[in-house]
């Protein structure tokens, strides 16, 4: 019960926000031009799934969120792994860390543009660059921070190899994990809608930019609201899913790492 | 008396229902005693010290502390299980935080906290840093906080509970020492059947949750009191009948706790 | 210190297989021509300036998401109503990349600075907001204890206990808060403006000029690291009593 009515609280609360906006703007408090009421961003947002195209915006976005997302994590994962387990790895990964992690990603899509060529793959690939370092950082942390006295008991109790790897450092780097992903997932979107508002035709990126383009601001909200969407989904869904992963964790930490 | 305690009872609202911690506590404190309040785990015996401190209003009853001296003087002063100094404040910052915020003049405070701090064998440490410290030195810190406030009745919560066996032993002879110096009225909570009988004058035994007074026992052993004490047959034959009661509220409390209450 | 050697190791492996032309030199120009271009457009040419337009349009957004994002998380910390309201929008916003709103903005602001800071500082903002908040709502509770059984009160108990409790919390947020204006300046540089680093990247990709490219990208990896790297070294002096020490 308590459970509904916190759910209750937060979308009372925008409806209400939506109806003072609607009735603002009709009651010429807001301007029009700039803050079309939520009911006109409705109906521009069903005209534009009617007749132009919206759901292969939202289909591009996500397809690319999920493509540069795994193109992140896998490797991700891996290289946190070994740095972690290793402290040679983690050196000749050091470099990397100082040089390539510090710029913002997106600068690297001209480079990536230029030697890929056009299509989907560099933009892939610089979605995927900040995630993955992160990933693999979060990693090597879950990994170290397995205590000894953890692994030794179990290594006691024949734990070893392949069935130490999967039964004691997997799940108890897991949280970390977790927690390198849920900050990748939110990295990637923010990078790759700058990607497409820079370089695509389809997209939420894109659209935002071709409304900017030929000035729609009904448009603009759409792509606004449908992007916000996407996040919450995003990051609420994904906490669903860690926390009945690790349910033994006491949630995953609110903060963003990037240094 | 120096402090009342009538009827005391104490209901919390959680999300699994509602939880009796406390039930008709009775008891009362003269001046200058030392009393040890001993209990099962989750008998209620800290959530008491909140009450007494103000930290937690109770459901129902009353506490009635008498101060003498000014009416400026705080009532209570809590020595907290886990120190709880102030991280960020070395040591004479956090001895002489009490006075700071009741607006006693620099110069008072540095010629309190000095005091203080000499009487309980810190005088040297002013500038450290808790973290510098063992745990034994934070703790006697988080007295010389206590006495340092000059309340009219010292809380201790389990103050000895964090530290290693011999630190124990240590800070159980300073404790007295402390004590007899300074004269104080003192509410020990503890889990500890020796020390209670080791520090206390009068032991105090709480049932399992909900808590009520099971009974009450007189320390009838000289002072000072030493490691020797241990040995007396008084004091055996205190904790062994002490102990017969409080073991039935330690199974009692134990199966309450293993099940889940609605 | 072997960072810095395998660091230099990976720069002269690129030196050689970019002269040899296993790399392509048009795309990746060895590092001594790219160093010899940065230093003549530091000298003589236009980097200063570009790299001053963004240190400035970074301060500013950093400055005015810092001014009102630590007030507010604060307020949303210590006011339970504050927060109840307030919260479920920023934890909805804070996952919309703030680079999308540059095009809205340029509408509400028009095409300037304006525009381009507010993007910036939208960005840090959400981040300081949230770990401001964070850091007050979790603070141990011991410590509150402490503060009234010990007299301290209202505007007390703020000075003195809340406040230094929750600035390692505070303090991590202004410096995630900075990294990430810095992304946002950066990519409404890239996208948007006409001065900046950013800025620079793009003119460098349309004109093919590679050198130029990692030049700025250099000056920008730079300024990003010193500016985080410093203010880890900040953080970790005015928290010396701290032991243990965040991650990030």
């Amino acid at each position: 019960m308590r459970r509904a009515l916190g759910w209750a609280t937060p979308i009372l609360s925008l409806v209400g926000l939506l109806a003072v906006w609607e009735w603002a703007v009709g009651a010429r408090i807001l301007r029009e031009s700039f803050f079309p009421p939520p009911s006109g961003i409705w109906q521009q947002a069903t005209m534009l799934y009617a007749s132009g195209g919206l759901a292969g915006h939202v289909a591009a976005t996500v397809a690319r969120l999920v493509a540069a997302f795994l193109l992140a994590a896998l490797p991700g994962v891996a290289v946190g792994l070994l740095t972690g387990l290793s402290a040679t790895a983690r050196e000749a990964f050091d470099p990397f860390v100082a040089f390539i992690y510090p710029i913002p990603s997106l600068l690297y899509l001209p480079l990536a543009a230029l030697v890929l060529g056009p299509g989907e793959l560099p933009a892939a690939l610089v979605c995927a660059v900040t995630p993955f370092f992160v990933i693999a950082l979060n990693t090597a942390l879950g990994v170290r921070s397995i205590d000894r006295p953890t692994v030794e008991a179990a290594v006691h109790y024949g734990a070893t190899g392949r069935r130490l790897f999967q039964k004691v450092l997997l799940p108890g780097a897991l949280p970390y994990v977790l927690v390198g992903f849920r900050v990748g997932l939110g990295l990637t979107l923010i990078v790759l809608i700058a990607v497409e508002m820079v370089s695509a035709k389809q997209g939420l990126g894109a659209l935002l930019w071709q409304s900017w383009e030929i000035l729609r601001v009904r448009n603009m909200y759409v792509g606004l609201a449908l992007i916000a969407t996407l996040g919450v989904l995003v990051t609420s869904g994904f906490d669903a899913i860690a926390r009945r992963l690790v349910p033994w964790h006491q949630g995953p930490a609110r903060s963003t790492r990037r240094p | 008396m120096k402090v009342v305690v009538e009827g005391l009872a104490l209901t919390f609202r959680t999300a699994a229902g509602d939880v009796h911690a406390l039930q008709d506590v009775s008891l009362s404190v003269g001046p200058g005693e030392f009393v040890c309040v001993l209990g099962p785990s989750g008998c209620g015996k800290s959530s008491l010290l909140r009450v007494l401190a103000g930290l937690i209003e109770p459901s129902r009853g009353s506490v009635r502390i008498t101060r003498e001296k000014d009416a400026e003087r705080p009532l209570t002063a809590m020595v907290f299980q886990d120190h709880a100094l102030l991280p960020w404040r070395n040591v004479f910052d956090n001895v002489v935080f009490g006075p700071e915020n009741r607006g006693v003049p620099k110069s008072e405070r540095l010629r309190l906290g000095e005091e203080v701090l000499a009487k309980v064998g810190l005088t040297g440490f002013e500038k450290a840093y808790p973290h510098q410290l063992s745990g034994g030195m934070k703790q006697r810190v988080g007295i010389a906080r206590a006495l340092a406030n000059d309340p009219a009745v010292l809380l201790m919560d389990e103050p000895l509970a964090a530290l290693d066996a011999q630190s124990r032993l240590l800070m159980q002879e300073e404790l007295m020492r402390i004590w007899a110096t300074f004269g104080k009225t003192v509410i020990y909570v503890t889990h500890s059947i020796e020390e209670a009988i080791l520090l206390g004058e009068r032991v105090v035994l709480l049932t399992a949750r909900p808590g009520r007074v099971k009974a009450t026992f007189g320390v009838d052993l000289p002072r000072p009191r030493t490691l020797g004490a241990r040995a007396e047959s008084e004091f055996i034959r205190l904790e062994t009948e002490i102990w017969s009661l409080l073991r039935d509220e330690v199974l009692a409390s134990d199966r309450g706790q293993t099940g889940i209450t609605r | 210190m072997a960072g810095l050697i395998a660091g230099l190791a990976a720069l002269g492996l690129w030196e050689l297989l970019s002269r040899a032309g296993t790399l392509n030199p048009l795309y990746f120009p060895p590092p001594t021509v790219v160093g010899i271009t940065l230093v003549a457009r530091a000298t003589g040419g236009d980097l200063a300036p570009h790299a001053a337009a963004t240190l400035a349009r970074l301060s500013l957004a950093f400055g005015a998401a810092a001014l009102v994002g630590v007030p507010l998380g604060l307020a949303m910390g210590m006011i339970r109503p504050l927060r109840l309201v307030l919260d479920p929008y920023i934890a909805a916003l804070y996952p919309l990349p703030k680079i999308a709103l540059l095009p809205l903005l340029m509408i509400l602001l028009g095409v300037g600075e304006q525009a381009f800071v507010l993007a910036g500082s939208l960005t840090a903002l959400f981040q300081i907001i949230l770990n401001t908040y964070g850091g007050v709502t979790q603070i141990d509770p011991v410590l509150l204890e402490v503060g009234h059984n010990y007299g301290a009160r209202g505007l007390a108990l703020f000075r003195r206990i809340l406040l230094p409790a929750a600035l390692p919390s505070i303090l991590t947020g202004l410096r995630l808060g900075l990294g990430l204006a810095l992304i946002t300046t950066i990519a409404v540089e890239f996208t948007a403006a006409k001065s900046g680093l950013g800025h620079l990247v793009f003119r460098a990709w349309q004109t093919l000029a590679a050198a130029e490219m990692f030049a700025a990208l250099a000056v920008v990896g730079v300024i990003g690291l010193a500016i985080t790297r410093g203010l880890l070294c900040l953080q970790r002096r005015l928290l010396a009593w701290q032991q243990t020490y965040e991650w990030d």
